[in-house]
């Protein structure tokens, strides 16, 4: 029993997303004793001004956008490829499916579902675009993405006018739905998030489509060798990429209400940062999805942290900056800590 | 040939820019039996490989197999066909499993899950195949041994039964009896009336394993022979289109310098320990150890590359502390790296500018721009020094052939003008033409009055070149041998850690 729980615990140390998870808890624990208390007047009980569940539940659906779409970027690092487009793609998939709904005037369940599908299915195309150009026109994926970033949200702009669009409330009931918690948690982005990284985690360890993502990002030219289809892979990592970001699309502007062309800026940086947080390595071969979430996670909550400590705003960028750049060089001590001892 | 021909290339051309590869070659090779191709480096053995490999496509030409027109468009439909390649260049994804890189190609799995159990399975079945069980299947495959990793990449092409297998220089890091097991394998392959191609560069292979071979140069074939027709001196002649003289030269006797070199108790944690030499201007100290004595950690740590080091170094007397490469140019020491393509070039920049990479401060102008003239006159130097074919100096590294990139990296230590010359296995892949051209440069350099330490695993070479052979075991100088003592025997018995 008692070496049976060691293994156990021995196995969850070595895995890679266990520096995170105790850098993630580490974090929370200082967080919850500095942050000082109030009191709440409905109950008249103290309460932790963060660990509470509104702040959690709130921390949770901040990173719920950036982890869903870290999850498919993290895909096209790990096939050794960059997409800088998918805060577009994001932007885009809310202003089109809110326009959509809008023109089509409805505001049921149907609508809900209508969402998903068109927020979800442009975002596939667009990211199937960016994968098409990357193999056909053999530029590489930085500079096509970083054309398409600039692309997808132009198109957004003139379509939406530079508009706000409100999306029908049928959608923020559902982004917004308690399920039978407090009335004022929302835990569906945050479900979503979980879902769709279960979903990534197994899709990368478990498939054979994901074992070939690992391949090509390793060695690209072995994997040509091996007789697999090295351009349809990379088609569709960044068609994942552009799936997530349909995902977050619909999640963000069916929570918040509202889509803009504006919507996102900036975004692809973040989740960027949380994919190589989160161990991914630009080089190709290495990183997972798991760990993309943690990393999301990671950045939110120091993000949140300034907040909840009264640190000045101003310095927010400065701090998360520095946080990446610490991350990565940790890992990669840590990788080399590991390789030494398995040479051995 | 009188046999049954069962793969038969028909008139295969294929260009790459600015090269005809494969020049109108047409063969047929008979059904379970070993057929080698013969060539120096960019005579298109390998190429025309990985034309059956279904990895190149032939501009013109056909070819059959048992009687029927194949078109491959890629390696997958080769494989299907039955087709296996052992690469010369270890092609692996390093940072999957062993088992992943051997099933690669055809993962098993159900509804596109991997199955791990059958995985694992599959590939210690096809590991079993050559005998080499002891690899861990579930061990990423960047931490095998070099060794390891070549063994893997022939159980790749070797156990999912194919007809035909393809061997591109199998051995070239292989130990003597990972190199028998091979031998013994193909012996049983053809017993199973499987039909191999083996290109290799080294001649005692190829009088081993095959029945026929095709000698090609320049894309085209010389001439294909029944082996039991041909010698040894007659087959190079062919390769190389001139007589057998020019493959070991002629010892220049040069005469013994000032010391230039001296190491006292040079040890590294883990890799070598107290290692003392002394080695004088005309000299050529050579190396002689198995593959990870500590040959090629000595030469780094010579040049600077190694932070861990205990013990002295002295060049013309007086103690240097050298900590980085470029310390090291600048006391005249210059290294030609084991691994060309890694620490050696540049690949993706020309070859004028690789010559000169090191000496790019010392021929550029007051704006630190390059002169041009001056790149030039050091290209031409060296280009005739060393007769270098290139189409230009500006053509990229990446088109040259084996022996002539490893040319261009001699080219770029000689030109920083150095006095001590650190060459880590000079001749590893490179054609019979080149080797023996890169054997008399090392010979008239010496002569010249540059002290060599010359590192290197074919015996031959290094029992003809050096003044001296320090051999290597597990880290440790194992024994002395002077030039005129020394035999090929005596130095095995030494790296093998027996009593002389």
């Amino acid at each position: 029993m008692l070496s049976s729980l060691k293994k156990i615990s021995q196995t969850l140390l070595a895995k890679q997303q266990s520096g995170l998870i105790i850098v993630i808890l580490l974090l929370a624990v200082i967080l919850t004793a500095l942050a000082g208390s109030h009191l709440d007047k409905t109950t008249g009980k103290t309460v932790n001004n963060f660990f509470n569940p509104h702040t959690l539940m709130q921390t949770a659906t901040d990173a719920s956008f950036f982890a869903v779409m870290a999850v498919g970027a993290t895909m096209v690092i790990i096939s050794g490829g960059i997409d800088l487009s998918i805060g577009s793609i994001y932007a885009l998939c809310g202003v089109v499916t809110a326009m959509m709904l809008r023109h089509l005037n409805i505001d049921s369940p149907t609508a809900c579902l209508l969402g998903i599908f068109a927020s979800v299915g442009l975002g596939i195309i667009c990211g199937m675009l960016n994968g098409l150009m990357v193999v056909g026109l053999e530029v590489h994926p930085f500079i096509i993405t970083l054309g398409t970033m600039w692309i997808f949200r132009g198109i957004a702009f003139v379509m939406s006018k530079a508009e706000s669009i409100l999306v029908p409330g049928a959608l923020t009931a559902f982004a917004k739905a308690n399920l039978g918690l407090n009335p004022a948690l929302y835990p569906v982005a945050m479900l979503v998030m979980i879902a769709v990284t279960a979903a990534g985690a197994f899709y990368l360890s478990k498939t054979v489509m994901g074992r070939h993502i690992y391949a090509v990002g390793g060695n690209a030219e072995a994997s040509r060798y091996a007789g697999l289809h090295v351009k349809r892979i990379t088609v569709s990592v960044f068609a994942i990429s552009g799936l997530t970001a349909g995902i977050a699309a619909f999640m963000g502007s069916a929570y918040y209400g509202s889509a803009s062309c504006g919507d996102a800026t900036g975004y692809e940086l973040y989740v960027i940062a949380s994919a190589v947080v989160g161990g991914a390595s630009l080089s190709g071969g290495r990183g997972n999805a798991v760990s993309a979430m943690l990393g999301a996670i990671l950045i939110i909550l120091i993000r949140q942290s300034i907040r909840t400590l009264h640190f000045d705003q101003n310095y927010e960028w400065i701090i998360i900056g520095a946080a990446t750049i610490i991350a990565v060089v940790l890992d990669k001590l840590n990788a080399q800590l590991t390789l030494k001892k398995a040479m051995k | 040939m009188q046999q049954d021909c069962y793969l038969k290339f028909e008139n295969i051309t294929k260009r790459f820019p600015g090269v005809v590869a494969v020049d109108n070659v047409s063969i047929e090779i008979a059904k379970g039996s070993c057929h080698s191709l013969v060539g120096e480096n960019g005579a298109g053995k390998s190429t025309l490989g990985k034309i059956l490999a279904g990895i190149h496509q032939p501009d013109s030409g056909k070819i059959f197999i048992a009687g029927v027109e194949k078109r491959f468009r890629h390696a997958g439909e080769a494989f299907k066909a039955g087709i296996g390649m052992v690469h010369q260049e270890l092609e692996f994804c390093e940072n999957l499993s062993v088992a992943e890189n051997l099933c690669l190609s055809d993962l098993p799995a159900g509804a596109g899950i991997v199955n791990k159990k059958q995985l694992y399975e599959k590939a210690r079945q096809m590991l079993k195949v050559i005998g080499a069980e002891h690899i861990d299947v579930e061990k990423r495959l960047g931490l095998l041994t070099v060794a390891n990793q070549q063994l893997v990449q022939i159980a790749e092409a070797v156990g999912r039964n194919a007809e035909i297998l393809i061997f591109d220089e199998p051995t070239s890091s292989l130990s003597q009896s990972e190199t028998e097991n091979l031998f013994r394998l193909i012996d049983k392959l053809k017993r199973k009336s499987i039909t191999c191609i083996y290109i290799s560069h080294r001649l005692g292979e190829i009088f081993r394993l095959c029945e026929t071979l095709t000698v090609l140069r320049d894309g085209k074939v010389i001439g294909t022979k029944n082996i039991n027709e041909i010698t040894e001196d007659k087959l190079v002649e062919m390769m190389i289109g001139r007589s057998f003289e020019a493959y070991f030269p002629k010892h220049i006797k040069s005469e013994k310098g000032p010391e230039l070199l001296r190491v006292e108790n040079l040890s590294s944690p883990g890799k070598f320990e107290n290692v003392s030499f002394s080695l004088c201007a005309g000299q050529i100290l050579g190396l002689a150890g198995l593959v990870g004595a500590g040959r090629t950690e000595l030469a780094e740590a010579i040049f600077g590359l190694d932070k861990n080091i205990k013990g002295k170094i002295y060049l013309q007397g007086k103690e240097v502390n050298i900590t980085t490469p470029s310390q090291a140019l600048g006391c005249g020491i210059a290294l030609v790296p084991e691994d060309r393509k890694r620490h050696g070039l540049v690949l993706s920049m020309n070859v004028a500018e690789n010559i000169c990479l090191s000496i790019l401060e010392k021929i550029s102008n007051f704006f630190k721009s390059i002169k041009k003239r001056k790149l030039l006159e050091f290209v031409d130097k060296y280009f005739n020094l060393l007769k270098i074919k290139a189409a230009s100096p500006w053509v990229q590294t990446l088109s040259l052939s084996g022996g002539n990139q490893q040319k261009l990296v001699l080219a770029k230590s000689l030109a920083t003008d150095c006095n001590i010359l650190i060459v880590d296995e000079p001749t590893r892949g490179i054609d019979v033409g080149a080797k023996a051209e890169i054997h008399s440069l090392i010979d008239e350099l010496a002569g010249k009055g540059k002290a060599v330490l010359l590192i290197s695993s074919e015996l031959p070479e290094l029992i003809n070149l050096a003044t001296n052979i320090l051999v290597f075991r597990q880290g440790k100088i194992a024994g002395s041998l002077a030039r005129n003592e020394v035999t090929q025997q005596k130095v095995l018995r030494l790296m093998a850690g027996l009593r002389n």
